[in-house]
């Protein structure tokens, strides 16, 4: 009785075992980036941010925004400051958007990749939900002391359509993430930096610089300054409620 | 007041600007957050510059109605504008207020306003609900030029259609409610509005209390709101309004108002101005289109059901035109005394026609100069193709200060909308400082 295994057995084994061990990979992979989630924030939780936009003669503009959010998808930012921006408020509700104008007096709908304040940053900037909700992790590279994690858009109601992001081993936080178009041109390269401890073991980069292609010598730098858990009603990510985040401080 | 030539308002302009230069300094990054704690008291505002030159259109049928020695070639305009606004809260209790006040000096003379455009204090017991009463505006609609399901609304300007405007007193009630699931959430705001003497009488008519409602869905990512008007003031109205990202670039909105057995002025026959009722259905379709190259696109199409048709203006203006040779030739006034009416009574009123075309185009930040936003928007009346074409260039690099030039072209032939107006052109600088 001849015991050779036929070759499309053995070829079939071989697809599984390599169809197994990508789907592993990629477990994994969404599996760190759930960890690099849980290390950058909690899940509900308040924020004070600065963004800075940098021109190239080192002229600065300066935003404050308080931020709320709740659980995946649940996020608004209210500008403080400067006065001109002051009480302009954006609300994000999964893959929907809003813009809150004081003068207006009404929410209008937005689209992610527009800017509210000019410059590098957009609305899906300010209003960023956690890595794992919007990607997959399609490839997990190990670099030594980081993994280079290849993160692939869930659906095309997400800004950028891929990730490149270099996590460090040690800290399970980011420190550089490439942000690509569909076409797979490079839009922006955002550079997390200063890691914070801001109490509750909460320990997570303090400054995020952010450089593009498409603004040559024009920077833009957001400062952390405080994180906290905080749990809010559902009803404070409503429209009706928009122009009253200011009362959650 | 002597009136300030261009040259004297740019050099002006160059002046503030110079001393809001903004800080070049080096590149270190610091961040004090008690400087934006919450205080219980806030207040802010802005105050406004704006110069006008205007060049008259020597064919408008409405220079009837300007007096002989007020008329001219070309006007020129200095205005200055003042808005507060603030918030005082303590608890779950705020109180709330935004007043104008603004005076304007041309070749004519001298006119100043003040108002205060809300001032009501709320109430927030849980975020399920917020109670108000007071002078509070409402913008509801989710058109951007026009909202025919504003029924409680003021007017809006097309040409500013994101400024401030004046509220009315009532009394307000929003229940929130959000779930999980494709119904993600319910609003509904109930708002009483009562029509007193010296008590929002321009409202409509007196002695009655209003009812307005508005109960907002989010549903399968779509808002939509059912709109309710009823009371005496005014005609009932009825609408539906909806709003949807169809991608991350592009959005799409609607609104749709029913308004039976509302009052119009109509020319009889007979050459008499008589009052009728009519249902009205008054539409509004419009996208929202951010292109790759940052130009974003707002155009909406409006249905105006309560306008007058073409025909209708057109016989209109023939009558202003009429009553104005009639005046200079018998000094006799009872035609354009009739034509006064006209125009008073719904005939001159802004956007009069049937249907129109709104179409505004954005470029964010063209040639990578940070903050610059040059715009074209276009209004055209699609009864009788006259138009209005405004080119502007906005500029906000300056850290509260924002720096408007416009241009509003007028064209289209007699006895057309934008054809008869009092202005054939007009040329705006803004400056606004906010604190």
């Amino acid at each position: 009785m001849n015991k050779t295994i036929p070759y499309y057995l053995k070829g079939m084994f071989f697809l599984f075992f390599l169809g197994h061990a990508a789907a592993s990979l990629a477990m994994d992979g969404n599996q760190l980036l759930r960890q690099v989630d849980a290390h950058m924030q909690p899940a509900s939780y308040e924020m004070y941010r600065k963004l800075i936009n940098i021109e190239p003669d080192g002229a600065k503009k300066e935003f404050v925004l308080y931020t709320v959010k709740k659980g995946e998808d649940k996020m608004v930012a209210l500008f403080l400051s400067p006065a001109s921006e002051k009480g302009r408020a954006t609300l994000r509700l999964g893959d929907n958007m809003w813009l809150y104008i004081p003068n207006v007096g009404k929410p209008i709908r937005i689209t992610s990749l527009q800017s509210v304040v000019g410059g590098v940053f957009n609305n899906s900037d300010i209003l960023r939900l956690d890595y794992s909700v919007e990607y997959n992790v399609i490839k997990v590279e190990d670099q030594g002391s980081t993994y280079l994690l290849e993160l692939k858009a869930k659906s095309n109601a997400v800004a950028y359509d891929g990730l490149m992001m270099t996590v460090d081993k040690k800290t399970i936080l980011p420190t550089s993430i490439q942000c690509y178009a569909v076409s797979g041109m490079l839009i922006k390269t955002l550079h997390y930096s200063k890691n914070k401890d801001f109490g509750n073991g909460l320990v997570r980069p303090s400054m995020l610089e952010t450089d593009s292609p498409l603004y040559k010598g024009y920077r833009s730098v957001m400062l952390f300054a405080e994180v906290k858990e905080k749990e809010f009603a559902d009803e404070v990510f409503t429209l009706n409620y928009l122009h009253k985040i200011d009362e959650l401080r | 007041m002597k009136l300030q030539t261009p040259v004297h308002s740019i050099l002006l302009l160059i002046f503030l600007l110079s001393l809001s230069a903004p800080c070049r300094s080096e590149d270190e990054f610091s961040f004090d957050i008690q400087e934006v704690r919450k205080k219980n008291f806030e207040w802010g505002g802005y105050g406004e510059l704006k110069w006008v030159h205007m060049d008259a259109n020597q064919d408008s049928a409405f220079k009837v109605f300007i007096p002989e020695g007020d008329r001219r070639a070309s006007l020129d305009r200095l205005s200055g504008t003042l808005q507060l606004d603030g918030n005082y809260s303590y608890a779950k209790a705020n109180f709330h207020w935004l007043m104008q006040a603004a005076g304007q000096q041309d070749n004519i003379g001298w006119t100043d306003t003040a108002d205060i455009f809300e001032a009501y204090g709320s109430i927030k017991p849980s975020p399920h609900g917020i109670a108000a009463l007071g002078k509070k505006s409402y913008k509801w609609g989710k058109g951007y030029a026009w909202n025919p399901v504003g029924f409680i609304n003021r007017l809006k300007d097309p040409d500013d259609p994101d400024e401030a405007r004046e509220g009315y007193i009532t009394a307000e009630v929003d229940l929130i409610k959000s779930f999980n699931g494709s119904l993600q959430n319910i609003a509904l705001t109930t708002v009483l509005l009562p029509v007193w003497d010296d008590i929002n009488d321009d409202f409509g008519r007196v002695n009655n209390l209003n009812l307005a409602a508005k109960l907002y869905f989010l549903i399968l990512d779509t808002d939509i709101d059912l709109l309710l008007l009823t009371g005496n003031s005014r005609a009932d109205g009825f609408g539906l309004d909806f709003a949807k990202n169809l991608a991350t670039n592009f959005e799409i909105h609607g609104e749709l108002a029913w308004q039976p057995n509302r009052k119009k002025y109509r020319l009889h026959e007979a050459g008499t101005l008589t009052a009728i009722e009519e249902d009205t259905l008054s539409t509004l379709i419009g996208i929202r289109y951010l292109s790759e190259n940052d130009i974003t696109s707002i155009i909406e199409y409006y249905h105006n059901g309560g306008g007058y048709s073409e025909e209708e203006m057109s016989e209109f203006y023939r009558i202003v035109h009429a009553a104005g040779t009639m005046h200079e030739q018998t000094a006799d006034q009872s035609l354009l005394e009739q034509a006064r009416e006209m125009s008073l009574k719904g005939y001159g009123s802004p956007h009069p026609g049937r249907n129109y075309l709104y179409a505004r185009f954005t470029q964010k930040e063209p040639f990578d100069i940070l903050y610059l936003t040059p715009a074209l928007t276009t209004l055209v009346n699609l009864d009788d193709n006259s138009y209005s074409l405004t080119p502007e260039i906005l500029y906000t690099g300056f850290t509260n200060w924002e720096v408007r030039l416009r241009f509003y072209y007028l064209g289209g032939g007699s006895f057309t909308e934008y054809g008869e107006k009092i202005n054939s052109n007009k040329l705006e600088l803004r400056l606004r400082y906010f604190f």
